[in-house]
Formats: C-alpha cells, structure tokens, sequence
C-alpha cells in the first residue's frame, strides 16, 4: 500500500515539474518598418516569436504590408543595434561559423530563415515553425535585429560570391528589433539548460522514490 | 572603478591624424582617460569614465569622423526614435548605451547616453518590462518589475529594477547623462525598452498612489527598444554586403530603402 503511495505521489511530482517547464509560452516581437517610398507606400508588420518551453520549435507568426509581390529574403542578425545602420547590426546572426542556407538546411546561419512571400496587395500573413531559433539561451534571438529585403534569398545556392554569406538579396525594405513580450518576469532557462536539468531531475527523483518503495 | 573601454573606429590616414587625436583627448581627459591608438586599423579605444557622446565629440572636433564601434563588454544600445504610436517622427531623438561592470570592478550596470529635444529641466528614465514598439511607447508595458515592489528612487531599497530616477535637460533641451545603477544586469534589460517622461519623477516620495506607480512622471514621450549591441573589439564590419553602404556614410542613410543604395 506504502509503495503504491510513495509510486503515486512521485509520479504526480514528476507530472507537475514538466507541466510547470511547459506551462510558461515565452514570447517575442519585431516591429519592422522600411521608410516611406516616393509613390507614398511604407513596409510594416509585427513578426512574433513563440516557444512553448527551453528547447523547444518556435513558431514564428508574420504580418506584413506593403511590399512588392513576390518573395523576400528574411534574417536574424548578431545584433539589434542601428546607432550605425546596417554595420552595427553586424551580419547574419551565425554562432556557429557556418555558410549561409536554407531554414532547413543543416548548414546554416541560425539567423536564416529563408523567405517569404508577398502576395499580388504586398501582403503578408503567414506562420513558420523554426528549429533552430530560441527565445532563451545562449542561442537567443532577443534583442537582435530582424532585416527583410527587396530580393529573393537564394539560400546558399546562387552562382553569385554572395550567396554563401547573405543569399544575395539585395538591398534591405525594413528592419526590426526583437523585443520580450511576455508576462514571464525571469526569463527562463537562461543557460540554455535549466529547463531540461529540472526535468531530468524530476526523472531521477521518480526512479530514487521507486527503488525506495522497493525496498520497503 | 566605474571606467570602462569605448571603441571607435576613426579614418586616420597616419601617424600626424594619430597625435592630433591623442592630443584633443588628453586635454579633454586629463590623467583619467588611458587612450590606444592603433592607426592602421583606424581603432581609437579609450577607458574613461566620460559619456560616450562627449568622446566622440572630441575626436571630431579634429575635423573627422568617429563611429562608435564597440561599448564595454556585454553592452545594449537603445535609440530613442518612437513616440506615441508614430515611430520616427518624434522631436525628442537620442541613444542610450549600456553596459556591465564585472563584479571585481564593483558591479553595476553603466547607463550613458544623451538626450535631444526635451524641455528644459528633470525627467523621469525608466526600463519598460516589454519591448513590443508596435502601437510607440503605449505598447512597452508598465515599469519592469520583477520583484512586485512600488516605484522609489534609483538608490532606494524598495523600487522596480527599472527606476532610474530623472535626467536633466540644459536649455537647449540636451540631457547628457552617465551614471552606475547599482541593481540592475544587461542581460536583464535586453529586449526590453526605455521611456523617457514629460514631467519629472518624484521617486515614489509624492505621497500619492500615482507617486508608488509612476512618481507622477506624465507622460511618455519617447522611448526606444533595448538591443544587443558589440562590446569592443567584437565587431569588425566595415561595409553593408547587401547594398554597399560603408561604415562612414550610414549616419546620412536611412536604416532601409532605396536612397541606401549604392551598387549600380
């Protein structure tokens, strides 16, 4: 009876931890916008960013109006800094030293995310799902810039001398920074690994409590 | 110590352009401000404890360009561009930069920027908690608070983490500013946004309910999303790769468009 108890109450404890890592979406926003154009028209939208828990997809929702019709190269860069426009920004945010490519390319800046594209009113709406982007951790996308660009990306594979470091396309329509726009006041998992580590604990908490039942 | 080091890259054509630099900040400075020149990189790093702005002043008044290229370590940047709900369109323009100061140097975070466009006289700075800019500085939250504590002055124990009591204006509506706030990190603050206010803060001492929330500081009437900006030496880009743009001609360009162009 004891043991089935001590079974429970540990399952219940392991359940709880999980949902708690699980129950706090942490959330980011963009605001992009280009400057006027002479025929009047101006791009803007809001990208968000949402992730369910550390290490996890996020899903990013894209808003935007005013742009040619047709498809634009869209990119995370290392920093969201325009005191000095597009040098302060640096490049394609790229921690691991890769080529440029495709959103769902192994060989990729994490910054990439590909295109997208416009319809015939210069609008867009559409949500993507990237793997490789966070909102915690040392891979962070928070406070960096997002930029959108007049031209297509060619993901890496253009004849261009360009394409394995920008894709090539062309000049910048707007840009953004990501900003938090969440409740949550601590930032979770902020070293990329506290969120995983509470929950194997939770594991190694469960498997201590049935050895122990176990034993009595 | 609160100095830290700044970074600005600076067209020098030779060792004549390196003295005269040198010379106009060893006066501005004095014995405080320890300055490396390396002309062939064209890299002036300085640690000081003076405002940025004022730096960068001083080396063009040598008749040349410096661009801030590198601020402390980790460092943030803010440019104080959004108003109400029109972005870019605001009288009141700056940049705030911060930065950590590492534990054995004392701790604190650096906030340093200026200010153009103000009324003469006090006004409140604060970090918002959120850095959504969509609807200007209505959408940026309350005060970033992450202890549920009331509004208080920067040296109070009791105060939201982004309370940072006032800024002055001089008369000409400039507020130059530096100062260590002793609580908050810069990790802790990216992403986020800073507001500037119409009226002056009263630090939580109006003995009012609106002095615990906002020490009756008005309005906001400009604010600028934090980001993540280059410590020194951690940024070498010169030149934008998608439109040409050198590091010398972006402050005359706009951040997007077709006026950046400079491919044909």
């Amino acid at each position: 009876m004891l043991r089935t108890v001590l079974i429970s109450v540990a399952f219940c404890a392991a359940l709880s931890a999980a949902a708690n890592a699980r129950n706090t979406p942490m959330e980011a926003i963009a605001y992009v916008i280009g400057p006027v154009q002479p025929d009047g028209s101006q791009v803007s939208g809001n990208v968000t960013f949402t992730q369910n828990a550390c290490g996890e997809n996020v899903h990013v929702r894209i808003q935007l109006v005013g742009l040619k019709e047709g498809k634009h190269g869209f990119h995370v860069h290392e920093k969201g800094d325009l005191s000095n426009g597009c040098t302060s920004m640096g490049g394609h945010y790229n921690p691991d030293k890769m080529d440029h490519g495709a959103p769902e390319h192994e060989v990729r800046h994490v910054g990439d995310l590909g295109n997208v594209v416009a319809d015939k009113d210069g609008k867009v709406d559409t949500t993507i799902t990237d793997p490789v982007i966070s909102l915690t951790g040392k891979r962070t996308i928070i406070g960096r810039g997002l930029v959108l660009h007049e031209l297509e990306d060619d993901l890496g594979q253009g004849n261009h001398t360009d394409s394995k470091k920008t894709g090539n396309a062309g000049g910048r329509v707007a840009c953004g920074v990501i900003g938090v726009n969440s409740e949550v006041d601590e930032w979770p998992c902020r070293d990329g690994g506290a969120g995983v580590l509470k929950q194997s604990m939770s594991v190694l908490a469960l498997i201590i409590a049935v050895f122990i039942a176990r034993g009595i | 110590m609160s100095t830290i080091k700044i970074e600005f890259a600076v067209q020098m054509r030779n060792e004549k352009c390196a003295n005269e630099i040198k010379r106009v900040l060893t006066s501005r400075l004095g014995e405080e401000g320890q300055i490396e020149i390396d002309t062939k990189q064209g890299r002036v790093i300085v640690e000081t404890n003076t405002p940025w702005s004022v730096i960068q002043d001083t080396i063009e008044s040598t008749g040349r360009k410096a661009v801030l290229s590198g601020f402390g370590g980790q460092s943030a940047v803010a440019l104080i561009n959004t108003t109400g709900s029109v972005v870019d369109r605001t009288p009141v323009q700056g940049v705030v930069r911060f930065t950590s100061i590492t534990a054995q140097d004392g701790g604190g975070l650096v906030v340093d920027g200026v200010v153009d466009g103000l009324k003469p006289g006090l006004h409140g700075l604060h970090i918002h908690e959120s850095g959504d800019v969509s609807q200007g500085c209505a959408s940026i939250g309350g005060h970033y608070n992450p202890r549920q504590s009331p509004h208080g002055s920067p040296q109070a124990t009791q105060r939201h983490a982004g309370d940072l009591g006032n800024i002055r204006a001089d008369p000409d509506g400039r507020a130059t500013f530096r100062f260590i706030d002793p609580l908050l990190e810069v990790w802790d603050i990216i992403g986020r946004a800073v507001a500037i206010t119409a009226e002056a803060d009263d630090l939580g001492s109006g003995n009012n309910s609106q002095s615990l929330i906002d020490g009756n500081s008005g309005e906001r009437i400009a604010c600028g999303i934090i980001a993540r900006s280059a410590g020194i030496l951690q940024n070498f880009k010169r030149i934008c790769a998608c439109d040409g743009v050198t590091l010398w001609d972006e402050r005359n360009k706009p951040l997007a468009g077709k006026e950046r162009s400079q491919k044909l």
